[in-house]
């Protein structure tokens, strides 16, 4: 029995708000798509990356002479042959922000196991991988250190000669210690997640070549203003760069920092030639960026009918060997740490500190989710304490439009969270029964508040151009790239909804950072927001420009002009012109029918010795609920119904909406349960992608879907991110199912069978 | 069997491929010659008197779907549900898979529990040379066998099921295809004239080096038996014999509670099937 | 290595190719033929990118050597499509569910689809339930769409 579609809200729209399947989709269900990996050029060198064996080392010798008198290698390059050997991430302006830059290869050091050394182009896969293993590299190790409270106390080995922890957030308001002293009730708790691995199907991958003296690199990547970057390392100039960013095969925040580039970028100038590289799974799984395990402790206060009065987190999270990412990340968590309720005193400290192991970086949901978890057990717990249902106690603290939040900042949006929760409940319908002697079932939920939109003071701005072209088609140019969300079809359905031509005759060409006006990266659940503006914007503003023209053919006022069906009538269903005849006129009177426009974000700056002050531009809110069975005699948790409501603003396409909830949910579900990409003492002890757990067809039940359209978001026609929100709610809503059934709250991710074992364990000691 | 008998170098024999070959790509192996098998027989399952005799290519999807199979060892056909996925059945072997020897293998734990035997052939390769091998003599350790570098197998020997023979196949597993967290496999004879426990044959995957069967001794007090409690104490005292390792994804002491767990599930239901209850 | 001709029949083609006895036949499908609906994803046979029909039955093309493929009908995604790229129903079923995101387990999960399908039926068992599918397609892994669209798709062409 198939599950129900969400039923289109058109109204008052024609295309947004309906789900047509074009663009990118098609070509995916054909198979015609070409991703990084499927391109071939005349003379193609295969390359690989060389990586450190050890997570905490100094390279006392190298020696490649065996490795390039290997017939068919064309290269083999070290820390010397790279021209600047440095990766910068900028300063964030965090509390006594560490400097530290990253080697594209490493210069005498390795700080992880997989950190890269060297890299190879050969004739052959075949000849680079041997290749590769005559490369001789002798390794001092070093002590290292491999968890974060570790990495912080005194006398720790330095995973940077500069110090050990990288950034410290505090956002402070009200008088915490004050409310805590006070509070009818306090709850403490402690909780602790784990590194997981994006895993997306496609392993990172891309060719590089140089064409008329421009470095062009064709990869899968989230980010093509990398080119900046890659034209500093080589000492390029950036205008001699050139980035495109093939239709990515997931990216999910895996492909935001460079993966592949850089060494693509060394080997195809070094060699003249073109190169490709696609990384081996598990070389993947080993050395990709991951998400930050967190420690996360609180304090609740509340009063005895439940209004919570204090706040106190302290988040650390694992930052592994090099920056990337992490200030933000941390950042993110910082500001969400308190969830979607009023906390009038709160105090906030979240640190990110290096350790041996693999970088962690960005991953959908980048901080903001994994305290979901600290914030949502806390809730549960105290409703517990007090006697009150778990819906009463939100119900009684949930922010709404208008309230401060404890970074000062007010909400100036809709929170229609209580109306989630609700419709996610109303979903599950009535609790199973146990499905037999030994078994609990239990029902959970988990409400998030999840931002959308880069952090404000980065001052975000997305261009995007547009022409009407003679024959009445449409071209759309942005620099969006498309990790498989619709990011680039989306763009065509507001530009159809506003000029009126049909989805068929939009053309749509992104992600080429020589070519297209830039839009930023695809993170951060930016992209509808700011270029789904940036095209509304040049379609409306276009649209202004010629309408006059057809007005004027069609002998009435321009407001009155309808647009539908690539035509322009002076009513709808009244006599018209085509759009082709528009563009014929408007060429006649040298009205120009191209283009571009910027559309930026609000600005905003914030202190971060106060912690006050400006930090994302808005937020979506969801609830998602589940009913779980627990296995008490093999702590098996078998996850029995599912639910999710999320308030989306405006759904612009809702068959791509209930996607992303449903892909983001079970991802979430994943990690909640079977991810653990387990580090121990800097070795990844998941070497194989059959050891690393990722959700399966049969093994998690489907996810139910609602929205809720408050038509409040800041993105187009009132829409809010939806990208990364839906995977923040599952751990809790799981780990809240499973205290309900078994009696004891998990703290501790991924909730496995052997935990809970444990946890039942204690419950009969 | 000549080439391999003669090879220079390091020969691998290749036939369903979905464990050699991921070592290939991996490149956890550097044979100098792989040995293509696939083609060397096109035989079926049979029923040869009492024993269902599977040619060593029978793919895992066959002994799923063959008649003769269901009939005559649903215990097999029953936990070759848990091998792998779709793509793996169709290729791989039962030859393979018991020549390969993983410690967590379903199919080795049926042929444990059903008492099975295989015929090895060596470098003669006519036959003449061929050893009957039972299999509680054929796992050495991990991924390691007592066969011969040049020997292969060329069928499994299973002496078919009879009535009143009851049997059980249970599994504990993160997510389904996944190699098994803990497997068991159990065959139980009744005594036709009161209905006691007769015989039981319990075997274990994912708890040590190798498939192991249960020793005679933890279940000799079973014999005679017919109330539950006797089950589960005999599971009990299997799962206490135990010192699983740990690893990745669960520890020695969860796989020995799993043991316990599955291993009374497992008699419970053999007995049950043995009995003609519905299960 | 010394290379070796060998002719593939891939989607009802033929092909003559040199290949070395070492090569996989997602090698040749996707770099010697050009086939991008055919993908690297694990190498271990656990992701399912590179399923291929092998004389009909899905099989991981990164665990068969090419020269094993000789002379068999080979079947990608792409064979299913009519003469002028007329879609499959199977393909239309995706479509109209939104049964793909970034599109990479795509073609491998109608592949393992239609094979249930067709045996099913043919088999005499009718169209498989939503729980059969769901366990054919374990070994089809998908990260972006939860796989709920992508059961309720393969239901709907079953019941066609």
């Amino acid at each position: 029995m198939t599950t129900r579609d969400l039923q289109p809200r058109t109204e008052p729209y024609r295309i947004v708000g309906t789900s047509p399947a074009h663009h990118d989709f098609v070509d995916k269900v054909k198979g015609s798509l070409l991703y990084a990996a499927d391109w071939q050029l005349p003379g193609m060198l295969h390359g690989r990356v060389v990586r450190s064996p050890v997570p905490s080392a100094r390279i006392t010798g190298l020696d490649v002479t065996a490795a390039r008198a290997r017939p068919g290698v064309a290269a083999v390059l070290t820390a010397a042959d790279v021209p600047n050997n440095q990766i910068v991430e900028l300063a964030s302006g965090g509390l006594a922000e560490l400097q530290v830059t990253m080697p594209v290869l490493a210069a005498g050091r390795v700080r992880y196991t997989g950190e890269p050394v060297a890299v190879v182009a050969a004739a052959t896969q075949q000849m680079a991988d041997e290749a590769a293993e005559l490369i001789a590299v002798d390794y001092d190790e070093l002590p290292g250190v491999f968890d974060p409270e570790s990495a912080r106390a005194d006398g720790a080995p330095r995973v940077h000669d500069v110090g050990n922890t990288l950034v410290s957030w505090q956002i402070r308001s009200g008088d915490v210690a004050g409310a805590l002293a006070a509070a009818d009730v306090v709850v403490e708790g402690e909780y602790r997640t784990q590194h997981v691995e994006h895993a997306y199907l496609e392993p990172e991958a891309g060719v590089g070549w140089v064409e008329n003296g421009v470095l062009t690199l064709r990869v899968s990547t989230q980010v093509i203003e990398h080119a900046a970057m890659i034209a500093h390392i080589l000492g390029l100039s950036q205008s001699k760069v050139r980035v495109i960013a093939a239709y990515m095969g997931g990216g999910f925040g895996g492909k935001e920092d460079m993966t592949v580039e850089p060494y693509l970028a060394l080997l195809a100038w070094h060699t003249r030639r073109p190169v490709r590289m696609i990384w081996d799974r598990q070389e993947s799984l080993l050395a990709s960026t991951k998400r930050h395990p967190f420690v996360m402790r609180y304090r609740t206060g509340a009063d005895q009918d439940g209004t919570i009065t204090a706040q106190q987190v302290e988040i650390l999270g694992d930052a592994g060997a090099y920056p990337n990412l992490s200030p933000r990340v941390l950042f993110a968590a910082a500001a969400c740490a308190c969830g979607p309720y009023r906390v009038p005193n709160a105090s906030i400290t979240s640190t990110a500190v290096f350790t041996n192991n693999v970088p962690s970086s960005a991953f959908r949901g980048f901080g903001a989710m994994q305290v979901v978890l600290g914030y949502e057990s806390q809730l549960d717990l105290l409703a517990g304490r007090l006697g009150l249902s778990r819906t009463e106690l939100r119900e009684r603290n949930f922010l709404a439009k208008g309230d401060l939040l404890p970074t000062g900042e007010r909400l100036d949006t809709c929170v229609e969270v209580a109306q989630t929760m609700h419709r996610a409940l109303g979903m599950l319908g009535a609790p199973p029964r146990p499905s037999g002697p030994g078994k609990l079932t239990g029902r959970g939920i988990g409400c998030n508040r999840h931002p959308y939109g880069r952090t404000i003071w980065f001052r975000d701005r997305a261009s995007a151009w547009l022409s009407l072209q003679a024959d009445g088609t449409l071209l759309i140019r942005s620099g969006v790239t498309d990790l498989g969300a619709g990011q680039a079809a989306s763009l065509c359905q507001i530009a159809a909804e506003v000029l009126g031509a049909p989805l068929d005759d939009i053309s749509i060409y992104i992600g080429d950072s020589a070519l297209n006006p830039p839009a930023g990266g695809t993170f951060a659940t930016r992209q509808l927001y700011m270029s789904g503006n940036a095209v509304l914007h040049a379609a409306r503003e276009l649209r202004e420009r010629i309408a006059p023209v057809a007005a004027d053919l069609l002998g009435v006022p321009a407001d009155d002009l309808d647009w539908a069906g690539g035509h322009v009538r002076a009513e709808a269903g009244g006599p018209g012109i085509t759009l082709a005849e528009l563009a014929a006129a408007c060429d006649r009177r040298a009205v120009s029918t191209a283009h571009l426009s910027t559309w930026r974000a609000e600005a905003g700056s914030f202190d971060p010795r106060t912690g006050q002050g400006d930090t994302f531009p808005d937020y979506t809110y969801g609830t998602h609920a589940a009913d779980v069975e627990v296995d008490t005699e093999t702590g098996q948790v078998t996850v029995l119904r599912y639910a999710a409501c999320h308030d989306v603003g405006r759904a612009i396409n809702p068959m791509r909406v209930q996607g992303q909830i449903q892909g983001g949910a079970v991802q979430g579900l994943g990690y909640a349960l079977t991810e653990d990409m387990a580090i121990e003492d800097g070795y990844a002890q998941a070497a194989l992608f059959a050891d690393y757990l990722i959700p399966n067809a049969q093994d998690f039940p489907d996810v139910l879907v609602d929205i809720v359209e408050s038509g409040e978001g800041k993105g187009p026609l009132g829409a809010r991110g939806i990208g990364e929100p839906p995977i923040g709610n599952v751990a809790a809503t799981i780990a809240s199912a499973i205290h309900d059934a078994i009696g004891v709250r998990p703290d501790r991710l991924p909730m496995t069978p052997e935990r809970i074992l444990a946890l039942l364990d204690g419950r009969h000691p | 069997m000549r080439l391999l008998a003669g090879a220079r170098g390091e020969a691998k024999v290749l036939a369903g491929g979905q464990s050699l070959m991921p070592m290939l790509n991996l490149r956890l192996a550097h044979p100098d010659l792989l040995i293509d098998i696939n083609p060397a027989d096109q035989r079926e399952p049979s029923l040869d008197g009492n024993t269902l005799r599977l040619p060593a290519l029978t793919r895992h999807r066959v002994l799923l779907e063959h008649d003769l199979v269901r009939r005559g060892c649903p215990l097999l056909a029953e936990a070759v549900r848990y091998v792998g996925n779709v793509r793996v059945r169709n290729r791989g072997t039962i030859g393979g898979s018991l020549a390969h020897a993983d410690p967590t293998s379903e199919i080795g734990c049926c042929a444990l529990a059903s008492g099975a035997q295989v015929v090895a052939r060596g470098p003669a390769g006519d036959g003449q040379s061929d050893r009957t091998v039972p299999v509680s003599d054929l796992f050495a350790g991990y991924w390691a066998t007592t066969l011969a570098e040049s020997e292969i197998i060329t069928d499994v020997l299973i002496p078919a099921a009879r009535p009143g023979t009851g049997w059980s196949f249970h599994e504990m597993v993160r997510r389904t295809s996944d190699f098994a967290i803990v497997a068991v496999a159990v065959t139980v004879n009744l005594a036709e004239r009161n209905g006691a426990i007769a015989a039981a044959h319990v075997a274990l995957a994912g708890v040590a080096d190798r498939v192991v069967l249960a020793d005679p001794e933890l279940t000799a007090g079973l014999m005679g038996s017919t109330a539950d409690e006797d089950l589960d104490a005999a599971a009990a005292r299997i799962a206490e014999r135990l010192e699983p390792a740990s690893d990745v994804h669960a520890s020695g002491a969860y796989r020995r509670r799993l043991a316990r767990v599955l291993t009374a599930r497992a008699l419970r239901q053999a007995r049950a099937r043995a009995a003609g209850e519905s299960t | 290595m010394t290379q070796r001709q060998i002719t593939l029949i891939v989607n009802d083609r033929d092909h003559e190719l040199w290949v070395a006895p070492s090569d996989t036949l997602l090698d040749v499908l996707h770099d010697g033929l050009g086939l991008a609906d055919v993908r690297y994803g694990c190498g271990e046979g656990v992701c399912g990118t590179c399923t291929v029909l092998l004389d009909g039955e899905p099989v991981s093309g990164c665990l068969i050597l090419a020269v094993q493929a000789a002379g068999r009908q080979v079947t990608t995604l792409r064979g299913l499509m009519g003469p002028g790229e007329e879609l499959h129903p199977l393909q239309e079923c995706f479509l109209r569910r939104g049964a793909a995101q970034c599109g990479f387990c795509t073609p491998g999960m109608m592949l393992t689809a239609l094979d249930l399908v067709r045996r099913s039926v043919s088999q005499g068992r009718g169209r498989p339930s939503r729980d059969e599918i769901r366990y054919a397609l374990v070994g089809n892994l998908c990260r972006c769409t939860g796989y709920t669209k992508i059961l309720d798709a393969i239901e709907e062409y079953a019941d066609q």
